[in-house]
């Protein structure tokens, strides 16, 4: 209480220890009547400088009794979604599954868009943090400039090629909804492609094999140097022995 | 309205750009003399996209992109993972907010509740130069 009375003035007598800042405390017991002028006076006396009697008067018999902040329309407790009108953005991105690669926002972009940008220096970020320079001007390429541009004949080296591959767009989106009601399988990458290439070739060379081994057998019974089935027989047969 | 038809320009603009530059690689993937002509061309056309462009940047002057959303592309990442976890994490912080306002309402209420029990003279002094609260 010594800290309060040295910050509103030491002259005044500070109020009882019980009585604390709300004015409250031992002046029942003294009565009604004893309590509000020595707090009124108190709280006349220490409010502060600045708001002025106004306040200090509207505080009444309570000590630091503040004006309350301006209410505003628009706080924390409002729905704000509704309040600014994305209920629409927020069904549409969050009720439902925003697919994970940039490949599925822009389908129609050529090349291998899904990669990170650091990986073949393509990143925006580099673009913001080193601009490159350039003249303000854009000027249409002149006959001697186009010179430059005289390519050699023949195919590009294959390490050059690669910028033209698309990650592969599955088609079996009618497959799919069949079996998984949810989420639509990602798009392969080149990865995942090249192996299901592989196994596609290893099922089907196989089968390939088959086909030819029974083509050739149909046209050994057929040709007149082979007897046939017998002799097929026959021969394994012979074989044993 | 006028926003989206400066939006659908520019995309305009830069998809006849970015086909112009897949015709300008498949031609140069597997380039012949007799080519020459149309790669010229594409070259002249790819300046003059540019120019094109260009000319819609200054209708756009005042659309501000997010950095966070370059963020995204850089990883080849869906931008509008960006769009919903922004609208996911303003609704959760909505909530917090409402929660601690909700919480502080009925604290305020209980203990006005209960000082009014204890003090009732200075209590209604109180309700008096407060004004009466509405109940939470």
């Amino acid at each position: 209480m010594e800290n309060f009375s040295a910050l509103f003035g030491g002259a005044e007598q500070p109020p009882p220890a019980a009585a604390a800042p709300l004015g409250f405390g031992p002046a029942k017991a003294a009565g009604a009547g004893a309590a509000p002028p020595p707090a009124a006076s108190a709280a006349a006396s220490a409010a502060p400088p600045a708001p002025g009697e106004g306040k200090a008067a509207a505080a009444g018999p309570f000590y630091l009794l503040r004006e309350l902040p301006g209410s505003t329309e628009l706080t924390g407790s409002t729905n704000l979604i509704t309040h600014y009108n994305l209920e629409h953005a927020y069904n549409k991105f969050c009720g439902k599954k925003v697919k994970e690669k940039l490949s599925n926002f822009l389908p129609d972009l050529p090349g291998m868009i899904d990669l990170p940008g650091s990986h073949d220096n393509s990143s925006l970020r580099s673009l913001i943090e080193k601009p490159p320079i350039c003249g303000s001007s854009f000027t249409p390429l002149t006959g001697t400039m186009l010179t430059g541009f005289r390519l050699h004949a023949g195919p590009l080296p294959e390490q050059c090629r690669l910028m033209h591959i698309q990650p592969p767009k599955k088609k079996n989106k009618h497959k799919h909804k069949q079996s998984r009601t949810q989420d639509p399988v990602p798009p392969e990458t080149p990865s995942d492609s090249d192996h299901k290439k592989k196994k596609k070739k290893k099922e089907e060379d196989p089968e390939r094999k088959r086909k030819k081994k029974e083509k050739k057998k149909k046209k050994n019974r057929h040709s007149p140097e082979h007897p046939g089935v017998g002799s097929s027989q026959a021969s394994s047969s012979s074989s044993l022995r | 309205m006028a926003m989206s038809e400066k939006f659908d320009s520019l995309e305009e603009h830069l998809e006849k750009f970015v086909e112009n530059i897949r015709q300008l690689g498949i031609i140069v993937s597997d380039f012949q003399p007799s080519s020459q002509a149309g790669l010229n061309q594409k070259l002249n056309f790819m300046v003059t996209g540019l120019q094109d462009i260009d000319k819609c940047r200054q209708q756009l002057h005042d659309i501000s992109v997010p950095l966070e959303v370059f963020e995204y592309i850089d990883q080849g990442r869906n931008p509008q993972l960006y769009t919903k976890e922004c609208l996911e994490r303003a609704l959760a912080k909505n909530e917090q907010v409402k929660g601690k306002i909700d919480t502080m309402k009925k604290f305020k209420s209980l203990l006005i509740q209960e000082l009014t029990k204890v003090f009732p003279e200075d209590m209604a002094k109180y309700k008096a130069i407060r004004g009466e609260d509405p109940p939470p």
